[in-house]
């Protein structure tokens, strides 16, 4: 394990030290990199799949997969195989060019989140995760672009064309209601994940991944807590991003878009064979990123103590435990909460979470502002309290007067 | 700087596109092509497609699409404060709480109004409509008003009515 070196230079310049001069070298590690963070991607969305149906069967009290390989582990890869030699069908009525392209749209997305995630390195004493790959230091995060965080919201906005148009160009009817249902609930919810995002951005001051997680890997509060976005923003946007993240990743409860009792299989019931596949790799290999997101912005990244050996692998043992974690949380979920309904979903996004984080934004700068200008952090309290307590009011007046807005079944007498 | 920082993306997108193209090409390879006729219609259950996909939808639909518009842009404009509000100070909190609350207040406004409304439409008599009771001949509970007579609670209101058409 010569080859990785943790390096002691702190970087000046914002971006990976690697790119300031793109030369031969360079370009071999970033390909080096982008492979082994595309077999990565391929192995963990494989095992997430398994790791999924093992835990719901074990909290449903049966078995689940346990026939290809040890504790059925390869029935995943059984499947993905199984799925080349399937015929793949194109409907009579399908917009053909749309409905080829679609399936693409859904999973190139899907491998380009990951590239802004630094999922490794020695984050401990000034280090900022960088390490020496054939004498050339770099971090060990794919890319790392000035508007890394821009860069996670476009490419999951960009994930809702690829159910649009597949439901749109099918020519079916359950695909196509599932793909509007698909996107008045992803662009609902981004909204609000974009403001929990924002309150991330305004505790960090970077937009960088690399950054919010330096900035992370500082100490905390009493030297003992560690520095995590989860503290820094007082746990609302860290709630509201596990409730959007969840509804934007269209899992339960928020699987409205394939309610198998309504919807058939939802936008891809026409597709069948490796654009099937296609489509399910990307939900989960975006479960599997938005795990990774979760740990960037709320749980400090890579960034903990090293215990013994080399710093940086002790970052992506960090990273792994902590993305595990959410990776059980959705499965949790899943085998816990029932479904909700379409428009207790609209109203939860668009009621709550969306005024609440927009709150909660103009409230952590108004904490940060008072510690700045030495003003009284109590009156802030208390003036804060007022506004979102007559926010809170209006906001409760609207919705009962748009309820009264709703027409009346007429009953005969 | 420099564009040498969105370099491993672009390899990233390549790789991806090529992975995405040789799955095409081994499918066409092994995949078998025995399509029929009932293979290609839409799938609707086994049932034969009788109806054109819905080319309308609930307005709301259209709504929300509206007003996301309205908060991405919202979130573009935040974006740029929160990475530099410090640096702003007290004006900059300012303008962004005027800024908010201008946003706030048309927010309320389209709430208020019933744009976001997706409840089920509001029964005037709820108890008319559904009889706690089961009906005499199945375990089904009476609902809804269309085509029979309102479902009462009475006996003798579930003994069989003679409709107007026999």
């Amino acid at each position: 394990m010569s080859l990785l070196v943790t390096g002691s230079a702190i970087v000046a310049q914002q971006g990976d030290p690697l790119l300031f001069d793109v030369d031969l070298t360079a370009v071999g590690i970033v390909v080096g990199k982008v492979l082994v963070i595309f077999a990565f991607l391929l192995v963990a969305t494989m095992f997430m799949v398994w790791f999924e149906r093992k835990l719901i069967s074990d909290m449903q009290n049966r078995i689940g997969p346990n026939l290809a390989g040890p504790f059925g582990i390869l029935q995943t890869l059984a499947d993905g195989i199984k799925f080349f030699f399937k015929e793949d069908l194109i409907p009579d009525r399908a917009q053909r060019r749309v409905f080829i392209l679609a399936p693409f749209l859904s999973f190139v997305p899907a491998f380009l989140l990951f590239v802004v995630i630094p999922f490794g390195g020695d984050f401990n004493d000034g280090n900022a995760g960088v390490v020496t790959i054939f004498g050339r230091e770099t971090f060990l995060q794919v890319a790392d672009p000035p508007i890394g965080v821009l860069f996670i919201l476009a490419m999951s906005s960009l994930a809702v064309y690829g159910a649009m148009l597949a439901g749109w160009s099918s020519g079916s009817k359950y695909p196509l209601l599932g793909s509007v249902r698909q996107s008045a609930q992803m662009i609902s919810y981004e909204a609000a994940m974009g403001l929990a995002i924002i309150a991330v951005v305004v505790k960090t001051g970077s937009l960088s991944t690399h950054d919010i997680v330096v900035t992370q890997a500082g100490e905390g509060l009493g030297g003992i807590l560690p520095n995590w976005g989860v503290l820094l923003t007082l746990g609302v946007p860290f709630v509201i991003f596990v409730i959007a993240a969840t509804a934007e990743l269209n899992r339960p409860p928020f699987d409205l878009v394939e309610a198998e009792q309504e919807l058939v299989g939802g936008f891809h019931t026409e597709y069948s064979s490796i654009r099937f596949a296609l489509f399910f790799l990307a939900e989960f290999m975006n479960t599997v990123t938005m795990s990774a997101i979760f740990v960037t912005l709320f749980l400090g990244g890579p960034a903990g103590p090293v215990l013994f050996g080399p710093g940086w692998l002790w970052g992506i043992i960090w990273f792994a435990l902590k993305v595990f974690v959410f990776l059980f949380m959705f499965v949790w979920f899943r085998a816990t909460l029932p479904r909700l309904r379409y428009d207790q979903l609209m109203d939860l996004g668009w009621k709550v979470l969306i005024p609440l984080s927009l709150g909660w934004i103009l409230l952590l700068v108004a904490l940060d502002l008072a510690q700045d200008q030495n003003w009284n952090l109590f009156a802030v309290g208390i003036g804060a309290a007022v506004v979102f307590f007559c926010a809170a009011m209006l906001l409760r007046a609207a919705v009962r007067s748009g309820q009264a807005t709703r027409h009346t079944l007429e009953v005969p007498d | 700087m420099g564009l040498g920082q969105y370099l491993p993306i672009f390899v990233m997108l390549v790789l991806a596109l090529v992975f995405g193209a040789m799955s095409r090409v081994a499918s066409h390879i092994l995949a078998p092509r025995l399509s029929t006729v009932a293979k290609t219609d839409p799938y609707e259950c086994g049932i034969d497609a009788s109806q054109e996909p819905p080319e309308r939808f609930p307005v709301t639909f259209y709504l929300v699409a509206m007003i996301f518009i309205v908060f991405d842009i919202e979130i573009i404009f935040m974006f740029p404060y929160a990475a530099v509000f410090s640096d702003l100070g007290v004006f900059g909190f300012v303008a962004v709480a005027i800024f908010a609350f201008a946003l706030f207040e048309s927010f309320v406004y389209l709430i208020g109004n019933g744009a976001m409304e997706w409840g089920p439409a509001r029964k005037a008599k709820p108890e008319a409509l559904v009889s706690p009771e089961r009906t005499a001949a199945t375990t089904i509970r009476r609902v809804g008003t269309e085509g029979r007579p309102a479902a009462a609670a009475t006996v003798a209101d579930r003994t069989p009515v003679p409709t107007e058409a026999a």
